[in-house]
């Protein structure tokens, strides 16, 4: 009885907070996704996310509007509609340093992830 | 003594405050505190102002006009949900009067270092120009925005005009005048003629456009003004107003319009882009801006020696990915610049050309020219300026620039008619 709860604290302790199928690590800067339930294409899109969009800011507030669905600096919402906007604004951006390609697969897995916060 | 207790003060505070209310232990200016973003997120390398920079400044400080989102669902238990949690939790008495959570001050400091081939006396060199600028700005519940600059201290070599404690601007701004896109403006400000502030520069050294006195006048003085101004259609501004002068009834006016194409517009919003294709107003921002400023100064002031001047100008400003160009021009009339019986007419043309190459992370370089025409009517100067300015920091700016001057008023003790002066320059914002 005394392993199971050990174990069970343990798993608590090493997932900060979850949504249905969306499991976040870590907390304030080292905030991030859990991907090991992600479908394959989502990983793909993930692996270019926490490349590329951790050049000038950490994933902290990525999770946050993600988890909240509102954006933490605007306040505005954080919807289907505000995941292009910024795709658009970092791809504008002079030294982000990613393409059209890559800003739409970091969008496509923010609308995933946003359909399944929101199952 | 006055002088120097106030300063001890506010630097105690500056210091102090953001103890008591950061959640990190990063120092920053006084809207990244306030919105809790970096600098970058308004400034290509501060104080220049990026698309956004200058929509949250034409929106009175206000992040974005549209309301804020109420969270769709309840937050999630865990450090996300909690830090949203914390941050949505304001203090209800401060809400209700107005009054800004976080106190909206920062600071910047300048120093610099100069040569001047020409230095009077043969003291070619200048280690003692500097300044420190008090900044406040932030809105009242969204529905005025303020800003203040306040010289501190400033020392410049070879410099009759001491700014040290006095204001450079204070003003209020009404926002968005009875839900109408007319904001009022009031205060001492610089009149909205340039697309860009003497500030929304990478080099100390503003432009010729901008800085070129005749009289009493300047683009970028500062002024008792009244301005109304309003965002039209999202991509179009513009600006009219009344400047109050010392010892005269007749007052100035002046009005500006710009439109832009391209990019964000002017409240801020991204453009739509298709993400399947390429095009080039994928990246292409156009800005375009004229202007005119019609007045009249007496010296000394109440005084028959009057000048009636005007000015009539025009901007570009054309970003493309990593390059942004700056195209300025400028002319007008002064009837008696020099305050003289019989008065001397004038007609100044100045023409300035800016070309910036960010290089970006890791080296955080940008690399910059511009060339100045200065016809002041009595004389001309062309100024040739390349410079480097690196961003160890986003509030760390170093810039080395290099000026040559040539035409028969680059410097008026030299028989070569050219004049050389390198400047290496420091600013920092906390």
């Amino acid at each position: 009885m005394k392993k199971v709860v050990i174990v069970a604290g343990m798993l608590f302790l090493s997932c900060s907070i979850a949504h249905a199928g969306i499991k976040v690590l870590g907390k304030g800067d080292s905030m991030r996704f859990d991907p090991s339930d992600f479908p394959p294409a989502m990983k793909a899109n993930y692996d270019i996310m926490k490349t590329k969009c951790v050049k000038c800011h950490t994933l902290e507030r990525t999770v946050i509007a993600i988890t909240t669905g509102i954006a933490p600096i605007s306040g505005q919402p954080f919807d289907r509609n505000a995941t292009k906007a910024y795709g658009i604004k970092m791809l504008r951006k002079p030294d982000s340093n990613m393409n059209k390609q890559e800003v739409k697969a970091t969008v496509d897995l923010m609308n995933w992830m946003l359909d399944e916060v929101n199952k | 003594m006055h002088h120097r207790a106030t300063v001890l003060v506010l630097l105690v505070l500056a210091f102090v405050l953001p103890l008591v209310y950061a959640e990190t232990a990063h120092a920053i200016p006084a809207f990244s505190r306030q919105y809790k973003t970096e600098c970058s997120t308004c400034h290509t390398i501060y104080p220049e102002l990026n698309e956004y920079g200058q929509a949250f400044q034409k929106n009175g400080y206000v992040y974005t006009i549209k309301p804020k989102a109420e969270a769709k669902t309840t937050p999630a238990k865990g450090e996300a949900g909690q830090v949203q949690a914390a941050s949505s939790e304001k203090n209800e008495g401060l809400l209700l009067a107005g009054i800004p959570e976080l106190l909206p001050v920062s600071f910047t400091a300048t120093q610099s270092i100069a040569y001047n081939e020409h230095g009077p006396g043969g003291d070619n060199w200048n280690f003692d120009t500097r300044s420190l600028m008090l900044q406040a700005g932030g809105s009242f519940r969204e529905l005025a925005g303020f800003y203040l600059t306040y010289n501190l201290f400033s020392h410049a070599e070879n410099s009759t005009q001491d700014e040290s404690g006095k204001i450079d601007e204070l003003f209020v701004m009404w926002r968005r005048l009875f839900t109408s896109p007319i904001n009022l403006k009031f205060g001492k400000f610089e009149p909205k003629l340039s697309l860009w502030k003497k500030n929304d520069n990478i080099l100390p050294t503003p432009l010729a456009t901008s800085a070129f006195t005749v009289g009493d006048f300047s683009l970028q003085t500062p002024q008792d003004a009244l301005e109304a101004n309003a965002v039209l259609a999202d991509r179009i501004f513009v600006a009219a107003g009344i400047v109050d002068v010392k010892g005269q009834n007749d007052k100035n006016g002046y009005g500006h319009v710009s439109v832009k194409f391209g990019g964000a517009d002017m409240l801020g919003n991204e453009p739509e882009i298709d993400l399947e294709k390429e095009s080039l107003w994928d990246y292409l921002t156009l800005s375009l801006a004229l202007y005119g400023y019609v007045g009249r100064n007496a010296q000394p002031a109440g005084s028959t020696f009057r000048n009636d001047f005007y000015r009539v100008g025009g901007d570009m400003d054309l970003l493309y990915k990593r390059v942004r160009l700056r195209f300025s021009g400028v002319t007008g009339r002064d009837t008696n610049p020099q305050y003289t019986e019989p008065g001397t007419v004038q007609h100044p043309l100045l023409l300035a050309a800016e070309a910036q190459y960010l290089f970006g992370s890791p080296i955080n370089v940008i690399g910059l020219f511009r060339y100045e025409h200065v016809d002041s009517g009595t004389g001309t100067v062309n100024r040739y300026i390349p410079a480097v300015a690196y961003i160890p920091l986003q509030n760390v700016k170093l810039v080395l620039e290099y000026i040559h001057e040539d035409g028969p008023e680059a410097d008026a003790s030299s028989i070569t008619g050219f004049n050389n002066t390198v400047l290496l320059d420091v600013s920092y914002s906390f």
